[in-house]
């Protein structure tokens, strides 16, 4: 009966309340879709890393926080840690790789890179890079090849099967090259691994180096993206001593905080939103109040509760609000629909590699980015109910039923 | 345009319900202030981040050879050249130059090495267009004399476990593509807020460069230096044309936005993505104008009738309607200024310092983690246009239905 009346006195006057509907509605489905899209942005980037490169978790030998090099590395190429992955049903699956610097050499220019050594058929599991291949073939960890991105292969000016020229210092300090031919051509989703980043096999990089048997690092990707913490405290213990084990927030911060970062700018836009559309419903319930004066005058008179009476302002306000967070959140949700392939932001493509994520942004919704507009949308309701609600408890009866 | 006579009728029928304008007004003033704040803080951030960008690498124009942007080696170069000199000291726009020699080698200590990008410097021009002699944390930055000196970005230093007074193993690929070695001195460690360049960057002077990379006379890049971004963009015809003129033959001139395309498009997104924000923050402002104005003309039905039959013509009635709007959104405007104005410009003088995670990730993005405020009056034009722009529209449904009003039907209601 109460909600009734509160339900009627919204749809009292259908323009006045279409209105503020509407600006509730289009206010929270353009927020919602404008943050649907860079939460796309955020999840594409934290997606591509570790699907390129960084897997779930890495480990490593002791000491990789101070030295990440050669010194730091699994000398067993990590057998008890491969023992203790081999065992865990969770892990989908992992790859060994080695790790180093070097410079690479064309007739026609040199360039520093991060040489990467990846075990071919292990390393085609845990990440897409062999799917990111634009010219040639993958490695098969036997003849000297080498993968390299296709800024890379600009700036050196090389084609497939063109020769380059690996200079290192190996494990013994000596100053060592070694000839390859470009095997392929790869163009990733991340500008840092187009430009500086060579792939080797596995077998390839331990022999240029001198490392023997040893690995600098196990790329574990799990079965599922969440319970990381957990498995992650599970392999520390069981390899407490032998080995470090890292996720790939631990080891891309600057990932974890800008997927952070976008969430906290969805906050303030939805703060600073609601704070101006509270103006506008207040001012509706203040002409809704300012109405009825005669009618609310009637039902003091009567003997209605105060309290009551101001709990009919307030569920309005609710009601109005949520009718039209309600319509905003469909729109926005039909919105992430229409565009689920994707808005291209092509214009955009070297600015968004920069930070690993592609030109084709899909939006993103999740039900727990739809709580907060819901949440902030009902306080900002509550809040723009105060004052009218405090004219109602203050009216006088008398003076109310005088009016008009 | 309008008489005296409406704008004072207008100007009455603002204050005639004073709750309701005073809540239109406040969201007006709001929506003003964050307006006018987040426009003065990206045009503050965001050329500072240019200008730190710019002069972390190449400056506002970069001079090399043709083909420089895709391959960046040796094969693009500038030969010495006394006229080119001289122009670019007689050009005015210019505020510094620096020619350098860019390249790619292997740098070892110990048992340990790195990739490094090897950068030639004049010691004594360098600090005219880069920021870099001024970010030495540790020793001294290269000195105009001295020989076989090399500066370390900080974080190559610590991955080499290299520390000033060490000496250092240079190998690299010369120019004439023999294999070039030799021993270098590490004078001081820079300290360089963004860490692929901490982690690649080593500096040795350009005479030592040219001999290194048996490069002769030659310089990879000449860096120019403008007052601002916009200068440099300004001063990029006019010095194309001077060149052409000097008869430079293979020679291009880049801007900072071709060889720092993510940077550019980093700062256009993030201003699109704002502008955004508050097109729907003054969109939602917009229907609470609309409301207020449209309550005040339909509880005026019968008093419009009056002054229709009266004599008043529709035309009257829809300025009068359009001024109330403008007169609203006048004073929240005023306003959201008023406080806005000292705001910004408190903050321009004062950049808040960012804490926590920001701090570390702006960091990580190679930039200072300071929020930067830059107040310019054009701003104020900005939002100004906005605003009126949202109250025009807000009028203009309650101002077709005044007019649109039959004076007998108007009389009638109520």
């Amino acid at each position: 009966m109460w909600l009734r009346m509160a339900w009627r006195n919204v749809w009292r006057n259908p323009r006045r309340t279409g209105i503020v509907v509407s600006a509730v509605a289009i206010g929270i489905g353009a927020c919602l879709f404008s943050m649907s899209l860079s939460f796309g942005v955020a999840q594409q980037m934290v997606t591509t890393a570790i699907e390129t490169q960084l897997g779930h978790l890495q480990i490593h030998a002791q000491g990789y926080e101070e030295n990440r090099d050669l010194s730091t590395r699994l000398e067993d190429g990590g057998k008890r840690a491969r023992a203790a992955l081999s065992a865990r049903s969770d892990i989908a699956a992992f790859a060994s790789r080695v790790r180093g610097q070097g410079l690479l050499n064309s007739p026609r220019a040199s360039a520093g890179v991060r040489i990467v050594g990846i075990d071919p058929v292990a390393e085609a599991q845990v990440t897409s890079l062999a799917k990111s291949l634009v010219q040639g073939v993958w490695l098969d960890g036997q003849s000297p090849r080498v993968l390299i991105g296709e800024r890379l292969a600009k700036r050196l000016q090389v084609g497939i099967g063109k020769k380059l020229v690996l200079s290192v210092q190996d494990l013994a300090g000596e100053l060592t090259g070694r000839a390859y031919r470009v095997g392929g051509i790869f163009h990733a989703p991340s500008s840092e691994l187009n430009s500086s980043v060579v792939f080797v096999s596995l077998d390839q990089a331990q022999s240029l180096f001198g490392l023997g048997e040893a690995v600098t690092e196990i790329v574990v990707v799990a079965k599922e993206d969440d319970g990381l913490d957990r498995i992650q405290a599970e392999l520390r213990a069981e390899l407490a001593g032998v080995a470090e084990v890292r996720t790939w927030a631990e080891l891309q911060p600057l990932l974890k905080y800008m997927a952070g970062a976008v969430h906290q700018n969805a906050y303030v836009m939805y703060a600073t939103v609601f704070v101006a559309m509270a103006f506008g419903i207040a001012n509706v319930l203040f002409m809704s109040v300012h109405e009825r004066a005669r009618e609310i005058g009637v039902m003091l008179a009567m003997g209605m509760k105060r309290w009551r009476i101001v709990a009919l302002v307030v569920a309005e306000s609710l009601l109005l609000t949520l009718v039209g967070l309600f319509i905003g959140i469909a729109a926005a949700l039909l919105g992430t629909l229409a565009f689920r392939d994707g808005i291209d932001f092509s214009a955009f493509a070297e600015g968004l590699a920069a930070f690993g994520a592609n030109s084709r942004v899909a939006p993103v919704l999740r039900a727990e980015d739809l709580m907060v507009p819901i949440g902030v949308g009902s306080f900002a309701a509550l809040l723009a109910s105060v004052w009218p609600a405090w004219r109602v408890a203050s009216a006088r009866p008398a003076d109310s039923l005088r009016r008009l | 345009m309008p008489q005296r006579i409406e704008v004072r009728l207008a100007w009455r029928n603002v204050w005639r319900n004073w709750r309701r304008t005073a809540l239109t007004v406040a969201a007006t003033v709001f929506a003003v202030f964050l307006v006018e704040m987040s426009v003065a803080m990206s045009a503050g951030t965001h050329s500072k981040m240019i200008e730190d960008g710019v002069k972390m690498a190449s400056g506002h124009l970069t001079l090399s050879g043709r083909g420089y942007l895709e391959q960046r080696t040796l094969e693009q170069f500038v030969p010495a050249s006394a006229e080119l000199e001289r122009l670019l000291d007689r050009t005015e726009a210019i505020i510094g130059w620096a020619a350098r020699v860019s390249s790619f080698a292997l740098l070892s200590f110990g048992d340990r090495s790195n990739g490094v990008a090897v950068l030639g410097v004049d010691p004594a021009r360098e600090s005219s267009v880069s920021s870099l002699p001024t970010r030495v944390s540790s020793g001294r930055f290269l000195s105009s004399d001295g020989r076989r000196e090399i500066v370390l970005g900080a974080a190559l230093a610590r991955d080499l476990a290299a520390e000033v007074g060490d000496e250092l193993l240079l190998y690299g690929i010369a120019y004439s593509l023999e294999t070039a070695y030799e021993l270098f001195r590490v004078v001081g460690i820079l300290r360089i807020p963004s860490p692929d360049l901490e982690r690649a960057l080593a500096l040795i002077s350009l005479r030592d460069a040219q001999e290194f990379f048996v490069y002769g006379d030659r310089v990879s890049e000449i860096a120019i230096l403008a007052r601002d971004a916009e200068a440099g963009l300004a001063l990029r015809d006019p010095l194309e044309a001077a060149l052409v003129a000097l008869g430079t033959e293979g020679l291009e001139l880049y801007g900072w936005a071709e060889l720092m395309p993510e940077l550019e498009q980093f700062v256009l997104l993030d201003r699109g993505g704002m502008y955004l924000q508050l097109i729907i923050l003054v969109v939602v402002v917009g229907f609470g104008i609309l409301n207020t104005i449209l309550m005040s003309v339909l509880e005026r039905t019968r008093e419009l009738g009056v002054m229709r039959a009266l004599g008043l013509s529709s035309g009257a009635v829809s300025r009068i309607v359009y001024l109330e709007s403008m007169a609203v959104s006048a004073v929240g405007l005023v306003i959201g200024l008023a406080l806005a104005a000292p705001c910004a410009l408190y903050f321009e003088q004062n950049p808040i310092p960012l804490r926590g995670e920001f701090e570390a990730m702006t960091e990580l993005l190679g930039m200072e983690p300071l929020i930067v405020f830059d107040f310019a009056p054009a701003q104020v034009g900005y939002v100004s246009l906005m605003v009126a722009i949202v109250a025009l529209l807000a009028a203009a449904y309650p101002a077709f239905k005044a007019g649109r009003l039959r004076p007998v039907d108007a009389l009638r209601s109520l």
